[in-house]
């Protein structure tokens, strides 16, 4: 019960801490999401020590092993595309399949080759 | 009224489909899949429009934004990791972020999809934030690139595994960055179920992978037509 409170106000200082850097960017008129924003921030809080980890980690916990039900909304308004959808779907679903495995392969080799080579590096 | 209802009608939905999904993991049964298809099945079998659905629902979308900046606890807990590896991180998140942008676009011309698609397909590989804004500033559709957001979560997280197999991808490190510079927060979910170093890999990948994004795309769409 005591961890479910604890999250729960957590959870409402990360959503008060995100409503401020929302209007943080408007004032300044930044490029970047608030979200991103804030999550540079609270990081150099918490580098720092202003924040202490012990005040948010059940409610950035909570918030992240969620992460999925708030994509969910957005995920059924595909419905509102149902035309499109019909029409150029497959090739969508194609490009979007194609394209990522794309990204995938060529960003894991790229990492697992640098790993290799320090590896090799560390053990000549 | 509708607007609780709808609600709580998808969390009830969520909780039971994450039961499921915990008792037996099969791709086909991800909550992300389930509940956005049993949903938009009632919505359209009982006629209800997707905006007053969205009216109660839109408080779940609202919450990505203090979920981003909850990224910011696995960050300082590892940060140690992510020093140490940050020059490979940094590598492979930005040959993979190009080869985002520019492999949908190809693929997409080469398949004859009308220039809004188009356009509304390049930042899809990227959180939605940030995905919306880059689709906006280049004649996207932001709505759109919402809907090809989430596909690319939905099936980076299928192909992700599949391609970490073939290649035999073994390290803690290539696993995260492929994950979260491919499928973002949908594929930084399934980086967290490989371990929790692969998934804050993975949530730093998607930041620097979103980054990347809005500040090469409209770079890369001014200098590329005088290239070809």
């Amino acid at each position: 019960m005591r961890i479910f409170l604890g999250s729960t106000v957590q959870v409402m200082l990360l959503c008060a801490f995100s409503l401020s850097m929302k209007q943080l960017v408007n004032v300044l008129h930044l490029k970047v999401p608030g979200s991103i924003l804030g999550m540079f921030i609270l990081f150099i809080l918490l580098q720092t020590r202003v924040i202490r980890l012990e005040w948010i980690e059940l409610g950035a916990n909570w918030l992240l092993a969620e992460l999925l039900l708030f994509f969910i909304p957005s995920a059924v308004g595909i419905i509102k595309y149902k035309e499109m959808l019909i029409d150029d779907g497959i090739y969508i679903t194609v490009v979007i399949i194609l394209s990522t495995a794309v990204v995938m392969a060529c960003t894991g080799m790229t990492a697992k080759k640098i790993a290799e080579r320090k590896g090799q590096r560390q053990s000549s | 009224m509708t607007a609780l209802f709808s609600l709580v009608f998808t969390i009830s939905l969520y909780w039971g489909a994450k039961w499921c999904y915990k008792h037996k993991p099969k791709v086909y049964l991800s909550p992300l899949l389930t509940v956005p298809v049993l949903v938009g099945g009632c919505l359209l079998l009982t006629g209800i429009s997707y905006e007053s659905y969205d009216a109660g629902a839109q408080w779940l979308s609202r919450m990505l934004e203090p979920a981003t900046i909850a990224f910011a606890v696995p960050l300082y807990k590892y940060f140690n990791i992510l020093k140490k590896h940050a020059a490979e991180i940094f590598i492979s998140v930005f040959s993979g972020s190009i080869a985002a942008i520019l492999s949908s676009m190809a693929i997409a011309k080469m398949l004859h999809l009308n220039p809004q698609i188009v356009e509304s397909l390049i930042p899809r590989s990227v959180t939605t934030p940030i995905a919306m804004g880059v689709s906006e500033t280049i004649g996207g559709i932001p709505a759109i690139t919402a809907v090809f957001v989430i596909m690319t979560g939905l099936l980076g997280s299928i192909i992700g595994p599949i391609i970490i197999h073939l290649l035999r991808i073994d390290n803690d490190i290539a696993r995260g960055v492929l994950l979260g510079t491919g499928a973002h927060g949908a594929g930084t979910s399934k980086a967290f179920e490989f371990s929790s170093i692969t998934g804050t890999i993975s949530s730093l990948s998607m930041i620097l992978a979103a980054l990347i994004t809005l500040f090469t795309v409209p770079w890369i769409l001014s200098v590329l037509p005088i290239l070809l």
